[in-house]
């Protein structure tokens, strides 16, 4: 037989929603057990070599791989955090409430009492031609073999997609000594923060809004790229092709939510496009809509960082809450939380996370 | 415009710049911060009380001319890399430019540099006085560059060629 | 779209990188009637590879978008069954599990 664990609160993901999660459930008072595939914590912030944004409270002006230093630090001081590293999560059984994993070569159960999700998102990707070609990676995935291997891509990029991955990943590229062709963008407005793009903008690298790519050249590998113009609806203009000689695309169009777990658990689901796809429907303490079973970071709806690791507190508390834990101090902690989020979200760059936000309410 | 180029326009940059009479009394921050966006470190930062504390997190800064001293500590703690201090007063013909650098190679005290405005673009020659590192900066380097007093408001970037 | 991609032959445009599944394939079945992922997936395999789906689904969803005119948000999902990512059968069975089967065998004589 295999044995089940058990454990009070299981987390999935040791990204910055999970690890604050993890630390504030287990500040309260709980017992919890952090899961995450990789073999250290962190998640997609041990790539982030920028300062971040934000107050103080969500460590604005730390660098991300440092941020992802302290929040790890922070939660293997908690004594009543069991992190198992290099342990993937393989699927949630609704039925028995039992979440199984993979570690160590062995197939695993465990049963908590309660379950945080905070798996974060993927990279979405783009269908044109030749799309399959060597050299063509999601910009996330080039910041993970630069910023965590120390291998570049290649020596020229056509990056596509200036949002924040796009123009940061670009940065990161210029500063690895690698040449960025161009920026390009669908939309007629660059989507990330404009300090980022002014970055760029000064290392002499153009960005072009309403043009994408149309199509990928090369025999073995990437060797260029036709670009063109969209006009207002969204339209590409023939004629306005351009050819650019790089050997690396890289493809910033955005995440998708990680989810399947919460598919397995039976959450109920909400295609929200302005949080980047399926996410589960759920209450202010991000409890979804099976009592127990909570949610933090991108996994809830794409969003920033430093919002994943207020929602990781939120539901990290919630959840030791619901258990009976930190009952004397939780409420003034959660309704701080909760006041953060709303500072970080009422900006004009937020205003699309409160409209996503606001189809999700349970 | 400058959302659809990410190069501020004149009408932006207006609205960021130190009057003439304050740049003609020595070093001051220029704060390139257009968007509304949830960050504030720059006012944490000042050790003046110059940068005004957020009512909002989104708001964009509002500095104090008369109260900053051109210390350039937010230069380093803005995760935008915004915030450049320039000074007009440095000598006759040049002013010198306080910029964020965040690449190799560093270049040396005394070195001649590529002097590039907003776009990229070399605009002129310049020459390093000093680099800045402390641990404070936690490796976002702080050059000073002196460049043609002309171009005070256009240089901010360098670019460094091969060691000589 | 479709007129310009057809004409560049040697040209793919893949949808499905674990399983190799083309636009085109994808338009075919849609031509002959396919209306839903699950449908398209049992038939081409399109998300039944190693990534399970997270890189193609969404643009499959376009697609159907595109071609059927149904809104993303109302179209049926599939059914996401563990595991999450591909494991080796011995992991799945289980050390301590083939252990007990050995052992459950060589308690009732038929050796191992």
């Amino acid at each position: 037989m295999i044995c089940v664990q058990r454990t009070e609160i299981a987390i999935v993901g040791a990204g910055p929603a999970g690890l604050s999660a993890a630390a504030s459930a287990a500040s309260a008072g709980a017992a919890v057990t952090l899961l995450d595939r990789q073999e250290q914590c962190g998640g997609q912030l041990i790539k982030q070599t920028h300062a971040f944004f934000g107050s103080e409270k969500q460590y604005a002006s730390v660098r991300g791989i440092d941020i992802a230093r302290l929040l790890t630090e922070q939660v293997r001081a908690l004594p009543n955090v069991e992190i198992l590293n290099e342990a993937t999560v393989l699927g949630y059984y609704q039925d028995d409430g039992v979440l199984a994993f993979e570690k160590d070569d062995r197939f695993q159960k465990i049963k908590p009492e309660r379950l945080i999700i905070a798996t974060g998102a993927s990279e979405r990707t783009l269908a044109f031609p030749n799309n399959d070609l060597p050299g063509i990676y999601g910009a996330g995935a080039v910041q993970t073999l630069m910023n965590v291997y120390g291998v570049v891509p290649g020596r020229r990029v056509l990056m596509v997609g200036a949002g924040n991955i796009g123009l940061i990943v670009s940065y990161q590229l210029l500063q690895a000594g690698v040449e960025v062709a161009a920026i390009i963008e669908a939309a007629p407005k660059i989507g990330g923060y404009l300090v980022h793009a002014a970055k760029v903008r000064r290392m002499g690298v153009p960005i072009l809004t309403s043009w994408t790519i149309k199509m990928a050249h090369g025999q073995d590998a990437v060797e260029g790229a036709t670009i063109w113009q969209l006009d207002e609806k969204w339209q590409p203009v023939p004629g306005t092709e351009r050819e650019l000689e790089v050997d690396v695309i890289c493809i910033a169009v955005g995440l998708s939510p990680l989810a399947e777990l919460l598919w397995q658990a039976g959450c109920a689901m909400k295609y929200v496009p302005e949080l980047g796809g399926h996410v589960p429907v759920r209450s202010e303490l991000m409890e979804t809509t099976v009592p127990g079973i909570y949610v933090a970071g991108d996994v809830a709806g794409v969003e920033e960082a430093s919002s994943a690791m207020v929602e990781g507190r939120l539901a990290g508390l919630a959840a030791a809450q619901s258990l009976g834990y930190g009952l004397t101090d939780a409420a003034g902690l959660i309704e701080e939380a909760q006041r953060q989020l709303e500072s970080l979200r009422c900006g004009p760059v937020g205003e699309k996370i409160r409209r996503g936000l606001a189809q999700v309410g349970r | 415009m400058l959302e659809k180029t990410g190069v501020p326009t004149e009408q932006d940059l207006a609205g960021v710049i130190p009057p003439r009479e304050r740049l003609a009394r020595g070093p001051v921050a220029v704060i390139e911060c257009f968007q509304r966006i949830p960050c504030n470190p720059c006012y944490t930062a000042c050790k003046q009380g110059a940068i005004r504390e957020f009512a909002d997190i989104n708001d964009p800064p509002v500095i104090d001319f008369d109260r900053c001293n051109g210390c350039a500590l937010c230069v380093s703690k803005c995760p935008g890399l915004a915030i450049f201090v320039v000074d007009e007063t440095y000598s006759a013909d040049r002013a010198l430019v306080k910029l964020p650098y965040e690449f190799l190679p560093v270049p040396a005290r005394g070195q001649e540099v590529d002097l590039l405005n907003r776009e990229g673009r070399v605009v002129g020659r310049g020459r390093v006085e000093r680099v800045q590192n402390a641990k404070v900066q936690d490796r976002t380097l702080i050059i000073w560059v002196a460049v043609p007093k002309e171009l005070s408001m256009e240089v901010r970037n360098i670019k460094v060629g091969d060691c000589q | 779209m479709s007129n310009q991609m057809s004409n560049r032959m040697s040209n793919q445009t893949i949808i499905c990188r674990c399983e190799d599944v083309t636009l085109e394939e994808i338009q075919n079945l849609i031509a002959e009637g396919l209306t839903t992922i699950d449908e398209i997936k049992r038939l081409s395999r399109c998300g039944m590879g190693p990534c399970q789906g997270r890189n193609c689904r969404p643009l499959l969803m376009n697609e159907l978008a595109r071609a059927t005119g149904q809104d993303v948000r109302e179209m049926k999902m599939p059914a996401f069954r563990p595991p999450t990512k591909p494991i080796k059968l011995g992991i799945l069975l289980g050390q301590a599990g083939r252990e007990e089967n050995c052992q459950e065998r060589a308690d009732r004589g038929e050796g191992s």
